[in-house]
């Protein structure tokens, strides 16, 4: 019996609703609706603001954890990492249109694993938020919106909440880049806002196709395969996974996320790089090719081939790649261009791979993004060719970025281990020339982060650099967070398997028990 | 004509006759004692309204007893329907919004303030026939009391050159659309023999050229109310020349009114068996969707890119009539539905970017870019006001406009018009750009100007606000609304 069974049901009979997925949702909301009332003119009022960020964050990661467990301990009795168990929310909504929708809220494997990911992402943006003074109650509303939204899509099992969770970060992403960004800072903003609402649009024109099409005179996303008549299939399956490709990040739509990420700064980088794509992976997984598992295994070597295509560029560019912000933006695609060839390899191991390698991608790129910002910071400089024998002054910073480095390498007892080698065990027997491609190219990037921790700590001390102070209180905790995270995932996947298998079932075989 | 049944004609008529009387009431009262307070006006015209509103909702009660089919006066030329009563209450809402908020125009309009509101009642009372006509004459009766009061409307802040020049364009503008609406019904009424719209579907089942040229026409005419292209620019002069409270009402009303009209009309009368207005509203709801949303991404002023949105949401309204009836898979199509839950908050959306515009007017603020960057720091208010008001009108997340865009794209699918669910799509997708780039303006970009304190009337900004933050409250009471619209559009089926 899991965690919540336990509380959903009192002795006397009486049935509380299960609250868990609307807590997780909207806690983060909550508290951005009251710092929106609060003025920010001193000092002590930005901290106050700067706190119920924190809170709405920390009450998220609060409930995604509850959740996470509460599905671990449902794996023994088969429900666990499956929608439909003692956690779903459904309630009616839109009932008096032809088409119904209601208010119904779920979670698989895939979408668990993703919802711990960001909602730990977003308590360590929020802690590292706190060294900001400008802006800062936009900053925080806008941070708690965007986690709203992204746990939002992670757990909407409706077509028109995912819609409207999809759309949302759309003002708060363009309201930061245009306030916190710098270089082309505008198109970089309005090249988004376009990326988001043309995947929108797609995704808007696929519900619409299956709600009709598919009989069921329903915008609900829980029954699961579809069945479309003639070429409604194919159009509603290319619909997903171009929406989900174009905020995935991958080659040869990966231009504005890395603009994006390029021209951000500080923690908003994380979000943009970390997260974002994230969103998109889910997207093409459990909506694409959960809702049209056999039309998307017939394209298994098209999406090799991007696999391929994705991994090989993003490596080659993150070697050539000076700006650090580029270079972690390059180092996140090859890691998703390996997330592709699970997808291509289609096997329950190479899905279940997938879910711990999207976990690790959020954490590898988030904590670089953070290094980079305090390395910034410290020294007002974002390109590699500028700095070097900086280990002298921050050992911490430089032990960091080499665990991060190592993760997304997928050395053994990190996070980024289970993901990738289930992924390539799973994937081989499928594509054995696009697995052994991208192992190089993998390999390669860890090389090449491995290399970047070289010149930017190793080597001897620069004068310039000798008043920069290593990591202070609030950046160790936050940067333990994340570490710890890694560590925990790569120390016991065992912990997290079953429940992720069973998520990987249920995308693959769909109707299946 | 029959003898009229006494008891239903006064249950039809009511909150037309009610609006007309309390109209020419007013006119007269501003006449007769110009010193009265301006209070009195504006409470006078709420009374009428809200009096109005009940009157078309106590009808329903009628409904009962005639299996949902509704009151028939004038041999069924006037029939207080379920869709009549939404209509009703739409447009007195619509008006009272008017109404409450004409403090913004008091010092544009001065003592011509009574005759604002007497015009808002007149012309709140021709969409009312608008709304429960089922019949040619009436129709042009209602269309034309609508038309020539907003025309007046325009006509009032004649103090300003450019208002009475755009007047005199609108008296045209509209001159023309009627005429295209009553040749186009002429060659129906010669086609069919019959001025009665319900009838006429039955009888122009196999629409040949000339019929399908009175159907063109017709819906031609229809589209110039919702301010949809080719027959849009009145809109666009309107929102550029006249003050916010103004250019919000008549947009609004017309809006309002025409959506209605579209459904009574063409859903209604002509059904969407008859292919030949089908066709070109699909051709044209696609092209009033593309046309404004492009234009927008070139829009200087906030004006002009809250009238290209106004006609954008006609061309929307276009995209869920051609849905209204039975879909691909012989269910209801539910374009009728997406259409009314859409008019609400369309409706709503444009009143509240009009108030916000009158707004910075009374604060002696422009509506330039350079005018509002920085303007949450100047005027939080406004600015909040302002970006609700154009989320909602870009259809942006989590806005009601956003659910009214999904229904409507999904009711052109299941009627079987992709293309234009993907045309109207694509243009709330353009559209989106230019209102987010200008909300980036007013909320996060600095300027060096210092704050504003407002002279906006307390009621004004109260309403506004209420408006603006209807959009978002849309989405969470979405349920009730589209159950209303959905009773309503039972009314057809």
């Amino acid at each position: 019996m899991s965690l919540l069974a336990q509380t959903t049901t009192t002795t006397s009979g009486v049935s509380f609703p299960t609250l868990v997925f609307t807590a997780l949702v909207w806690s983060a909301l909550v508290f951005a609706l009251i710092v929106i009332f609060l003025p920010e003119q001193t000092r002590e009022q930005r901290a106050r603001i700067k706190s119920l960020g924190t809170s709405g964050a920390s009450a998220a990661l609060f409930f995604a954890v509850w959740a996470l467990e509460s599905q671990i301990a449902d794996v023994s009795v088969g429900t666990g990492g499956r929608p439909g168990g003692d956690l779903v929310e459904q309630h009616n909504w839109l009932t008096s249109f032809p088409i119904a929708s209601s208010y119904h809220l779920d979670a698989d494997g895939l979408g668990l694993a993703l919802v711990t990911m960001v909602t730990v992402v977003f308590f360590c943006t929020a802690l590292a938020a706190w060294r900001n003074n400008r802006h800062v109650k936009l900053l925080t509303v806008s941070l708690l919106t965007l986690e709203t939204a992204a746990l939002g899509v992670l757990v909407s099992y409706d077509w028109v909440l995912y819609l409207i969770f999809w759309a949302l970060p759309v003002v708060p992403v363009f309201l930061l880049i245009r306030a916190f960004g710098h270089g082309h800072r505008v198109r970089a903003a309005e090249r988004y806002a376009a990326l988001t609402l043309v995947s929108t649009a797609l995704l808007t024109l696929a519900a619409a196709l299956i709600a009709f099409q598919s009989g069921a005179h329903s915008f609900d996303m829980g029954s699961v395969p579809v069945t479309l008549h003639g070429t409604g299939e194919q159009v509603a399956f290319w619909l997903i996974t171009g929406a989900s490709l174009l905020v995935m990040a991958v080659v040869p739509l990966h231009g504005a996320l890395l603009d994006l990420e390029e021209d951000s700064t500080g923690v908003l980088s994380v979000v943009f790089a970390a997260v974002l794509p994230s969103l998109g992976a889910y997207g093409l997984i459990h909506v694409a090719f959960g809702f049209f598992p056999t039309v998307g295994s017939s394209y298994s070597l098209l999406f090799a081939g991007l696999a391929v295509v994705t991994v090989v560029w993003g490596g080659l560019a993150a070697l050539r790649a000076d700006d650090l912000r580029r270079l972690i933006g390059h180092v996140g695609t090859v890691m998703m261009g390996v997330v592709l060839l699970g997808v291509a390899g289609h096997t329950t191991v190479s899905v279940t791979g997938i879910m711990f390698l999207l976990i690790a991608r959020g954490l590898v790129v988030a904590t670089l993004m953070l290094l980079t910002s305090a390395i910034q910071e410290r020294t007002r400089r974002v390109r590699i060719s500028q700095l070097g024998g900086l280990a002298w002054q921050v050992p911490y910073l430089a032990a960091f970025w080499l665990a991060a480095a190592l993760t997304a390498a997928g050395v053994p007892l990190l996070a980024g281990f289970s993901g990738e080698f289930l992924i390539f065990t799973g994937s081989f027997p499928v594509h054995r020339w696009a697995t052994t491609v991208v192992l190089a190219g993998t390999l390669l990037t860890g090389g090449v982060l491995l290399w970047a921790a070289q010149r930017i700590f190793l080597g001897a001390s620069r004068d310039v650099f000798v008043r920069v102070r290593d990591v202070g209180p609030l950046e160790v905790t936050f940067f333990g967070v994340l570490l710890a995270v890694m560590v925990i995932i790569g120390v016991v996947p065992g912990h997290f398997a079953g429940l992720f298998e069973n998520g990987a079932a249920y995308i693959l075989f769909p109707g299946t028990s | 004509m029959p003898n009229p049944n006494g008891a239903a004609v006064f249950t039809t008529m009511l909150p037309t006759l009610l609006l007309l009387a309390l109209a020419a009431v007013t006119a007269l009262i501003g006449r007769l004692r110009p010193g009265l307070p301006a209070s009195f006006h504006r409470w006078l015209s709420s009374i009428a309204l809200v009096g109005a509103g009940i009157a078309g909702v106590i009808t329903l009660d009628g409904l009962e007893h005639t299996r949902g089919l509704g009151l028939a006066a004038y041999s069924g030329a006037v029939v207080a329907d379920r869709i009549g009563v939404f209509g009703v209450v739409l447009l007195c809402a619509t008006g009272l919004v008017a109404v409450l908020t004409s403090g913004a125009a008091a010092t544009r309009l001065g003592p011509r303030l009574p005759a604002f509101h007497a015009l808002v009642l007149s012309a709140t009372a021709g969409g009312t026939v608008v709304a429960i006509q089922w019949e040619m004459g009436m129709l042009v009766v209602g269309l034309g009391l609508l038309v020539i009061s907003l025309v007046g409307l325009v006509a009032l802040e004649k103090t300003a050159e450019a208002p009475g020049e755009v007047a005199l364009r609108a008296l045209a503008g509209g001159g023309v659309a009627l005429a295209l609406l009553l040749y186009g019904l002429a060659i129906v009424y010669g086609a069919t023999g019959s001025t009665n719209l319900a009838a006429t579907a039955g009888l122009l089942a196999h629409a040949g050229p000339l019929e399908g040229l009175g159907l063109a026409l017709t819906v031609l005419g229809l589209a110039y109310l919702v301010g949809a292209p080719p027959l849009h620019r009145w809109v666009l002069q309107v929102a550029s020349v006249s003050s916010g409270a103004v250019a919000g009402t008549v947009v609004s009303l017309a809006a309002a009114a025409g959506g209605i009209a579209l459904v009574r009309v063409l859903v209604s009368g002509f059904s969407t068996s008859l292919r030949p207005w089908v066709v070109l509203a699909a051709v044209l709801g696609a092209a009033a969707c593309l046309y404004p949303a492009l234009l927008s991404l070139a829009a200087g002023g906030l004006r002009r890119l809250i009238g290209l949105g106004a006609c954008l949401q006609g061309g929307l309204l276009l995209v869920a009539v051609i849905a209204g009836g039975i879909g691909g898979d012989y269910r209801p199509a539910g374009g009728v539905t997406a259409l009314l839950f859409g008019l609400v908050i369309f409706v709503l959306s444009v009143q509240a970017s009009f108030l916000a515009v009158a707004r910075l007017e009374i604060d002696g603020i422009g509506t330039a870019v350079a005018d509002v960057r920085g303007l949450l720091r100047r005027s939080p208010t406004t600015a909040v006001l302002l970006c609700l008001g154009l989320a909602g009108l870009a259809g942006l997340p989590p806005l009601g406009g956003f659910i009214a865009r999904i229904l409507i794209a999904e009711s052109a699918v299941a009627a079987g018009y992709a293309w234009v669910a993907a045309a109207s799509v694509v243009a709330s997708v353009i559209y989106a750009i230019p209102a987010v780039r200008w909300m980036a303006t007013i909320l996060v970009e600095d300027d060096e100007q210092p704050a504003v304190i407002s002279e906006t009337p307390r009621l004004t900004a109260l309403v506004g606000v209420a408006c603006a933050v209807f959009g978002v409250v849309a989405t969470v009471v979405a349920g009730p609304l589209l159950y209303a619209a959905n009773q309503a559009a039972t009314a057809l089926r």
